[in-house]
């Protein structure tokens, strides 16, 4: 006996076929299945079941059974000898069997359509922020109007989070990254015995242009997103339409804190960083330089003029102010389900990070044009 | 065949910290009924479903599902187990980031050998038996009603033809149209396709409509069990006052009759 004839065979008596089915009919077996029923040969003409033998038939395999059986021509003319419940599961299935061949799957466009398609996407979410900016100014206005409406609770929770659990991580970064340029720097300045020139190229470097950029980016990444997924989860859950309906503005009670929060947080992340910056370099000048702690801490204050020191802490108020208003107004547009807020957190954490980068080069082109 | 159980449950007890849940209840179902848990808000209807299907771990006791011993088993018994049965969580659970039909094949293409020419049409398949429109299947999850959601969900716990389907709140948030079109489903699923169906419920219409059995679990226990007739009759104030709109309502129906 082959393989196949474990589940069908056929048999012909003059003008009428027979199927035969017998054994077990289930959804772990159904490629067999298929097989056998592909190697039945049945003919395009009315056929007769007989499931005499049939221990189990599950919608499956009924399912199988009626596709080969429609796909070879034929027709089921009569059920010989089933179990009731077998009757049962080939009704159910015949009753609910589809002739749509064609699976509609998602549409696939060309690489220009694409293109297209993110280029409009690009400027509904500019039009989005732009007019997230504007209900934001005009919050704020509200709140420079009437201060009563300010949350302080919120706010002063929000800063705990943004600001103080954010110390440990930028002493850490700026630290090494103080540490590294020192370094670096040394290895080329010791050639032309100018050490003590380092110094000042470290902490010019550090204030002004590595400790905003690498704090912006460590808040980006740790309360941009926390925003994101903070207001998407709220608006998932309906909560966002509960402080609406409550007669209280999201706005005021979400995003201004957040705003605030994080425009005072920033450029005091800054100096912390431009501190452990400064004092990495520090650390390291002593054993590699030659340059003492007393002789760096007054090549510091002589030679680290203060306006680049408030120009770092001025682009952290900007890029604070950017990071806030990206990361709110990504959460308060999750789509209704939990996918768009991955979607979302990552996008925040990616536009955060170039209007960052994109912010600082137009500060420096301003600063050097107004000769700061 | 039908006679033996299929899901026993043997003094089951659950503790959160200090509050007792369950304190040794205890029901066995037999194959081809369609069984519902009820019971007051608190009395650990969904947590009894969790540790029936093995996601939580109750404090003591015994589960058997289908003749395995849920929290004995080893790893392999459980997975195979898994594939017996489908469930049904309360707002359907579906993958959001894929779509009606793919959240069917999912277990499909994980754990079945489907020919690649019979994915399609048995995903169709499911879906019809669940009694959605084959427009649904294109549709992400996000999109659907939640009744469609629930029925999306039946479909995908269908599809790897289980013989036990377990249902949270199935008609919870439902109207009562769509709600009594779910009921006949399941008494199709159950009737025609041979499951055994346990079902936890607040829904008075599906108690009286299709369920064979009712389960009452109350301060831990199960307070009555056996067919909603029954069941209404046990003397206890939660039923009675559970029960209270029904018995007004055929009240006020056989005052207008007479």
């Amino acid at each position: 006996m082959s393989a196949s004839a474990r589940y069908c065979w056929l048999e012909r008596a003059g003008e009428q076929a027979t199927l035969f089915l017998s054994g077990t009919w289930h959804l772990p077996r159904i490629a067999e299945i298929d097989a056998a029923l592909a190697g039945a040969g049945m003919p395009a003409s009315p056929l007769t079941l007989d499931g005499a033998a049939l221990t189990t038939l599950d919608t499956a395999a009924a399912l199988a059974l009626l596709r080969r059986i429609a796909g070879a021509g034929a027709s089921i003319e009569r059920l010989a000898n089933f179990n009731v419940s077998h009757v049962r599961v080939i009704e159910a299935v015949r009753a609910r069997v589809d002739d749509a061949a064609v699976e509609a799957g998602p549409r696939h466009h060309g690489p220009l359509a694409v293109l297209g398609m993110h280029a409009i996407e690009f400027r509904g979410l500019m039009e989005g922020h732009l007019n997230f900016f504007g209900r934001s100014a005009a919050a704020l206005g509200e709140v420079a109007l009437r201060p009563r409406v300010l949350r302080l609770k919120e706010l002063a929770a929000q800063f705990q989070h943004v600001c103080i659990e954010a110390i440990p991580v930028v002493v850490l970064a700026t630290f090494l990254i103080g540490v590294v340029l020192t370094y670096l720097f040394g290895m080329q300045a010791e050639k032309y015995g100018a050490n003590i020139f380092v110094v000042d190229g470290v902490a010019i470097g550090t204030c002004r242009e590595l400790s905003p950029i690498i704090v912006a980016v460590i808040v980006a990444g740790r309360s941009g997103a926390a925003f994101t997924a903070q207001l998407g989860t709220m608006l998932l859950t309906e909560e966002i339409d509960a402080i609406r309906t409550l007669g209280l503005s999201p706005m005021q009670v979400l995003v201004i804190p957040r705003f605030l929060a994080l425009v005072v947080a920033l450029p005091l992340l800054v100096f912390v960083g431009d501190v452990s910056g400064l004092a990495g370099a520090m650390t390291v000048a002593n054993p590699l330089l030659d340059i003492t702690p007393t002789t760096f801490v007054e090549r510091v204050h002589s030679e680290l003029p203060v306006n680049h020191v408030i120009i770092g802490l001025v682009k952290a108020a900007v890029f604070a102010a950017f990071i806030a208003m990206i990361g709110c107004r990504m959460g308060m547009t999750v789509s209704r389900d939990s996918r768009s807020i991955g979607i979302n957190t990552t996008s925040t954490v990616v536009q955060c990070i170039v209007s960052v980068i994109l912010l600082d080069a137009f500060f420096a082109i301003l600063f050097q044009e107004l000769g700061y | 065949m039908n006679a033996a159980p299929v899901i026993e449950v043997d003094s089951i007890v659950t503790r959160f910290g200090a509050q007792t849940v369950h304190d040794g209840v205890s029901f066995s179902v037999p194959g081809g009924q369609i069984a519902a848990i009820i019971g007051g808000s608190g009395s650990g209807k969904s947590v009894l479903v969790r540790e029936i299907i093995g996601l939580l771990r109750p404090a003591a006791g015994r589960v058997r599902l289908l003749g395995t011993d849920v929290w004995n088993a080893s790893e392999e018994e459980l997975s195979a187990l898994r594939r017996r049965f489908g469930m049904m969580f309360q707002d359907g659970a579906l993958f959001s980031s894929l779509t009606v039909a793919q959240n069917v094949a999912t277990p499909l293409i994980e754990h079945a050998d489907v020919p690649p020419h019979l994915l399609g049409p048995l995903v169709r398949l499911r879906i019809a038996l669940a009694g959605l429109p084959l427009e649904a299947a294109v549709k992400m999850p996000s999109e659907l009603s939640g009744g469609m959601r629930k029925r999306a969900a039946v479909a995908r716990a269908l599809a790897l033809e289980p013989a036990v389907l377990l249902l949270d709140e199935p008609t919870s948030g439902l109207d009562p149209i769509t709600a009594r079109a779910f009921d006949k489903m399941l008494r199709f699923l159950c009737n025609d396709l041979g499951l055994t169906i346990l079902l936890v419920t607040h829904d008075l219409e599906t108690l009286f409509g299709i369920v064979d059995r009712v389960i009452v679990l109350s301060q831990g226990k199960v307070i009555a069990d056996g067919p909603v007739k029954e069941v209404r009759r046990v003397d206890d104030p939660w039923l009675q006052s559970y029960f209270h709109v029904r018995t007004i309502l055929e009240g006020a129906t056989n005052n207008h009759g007479t």
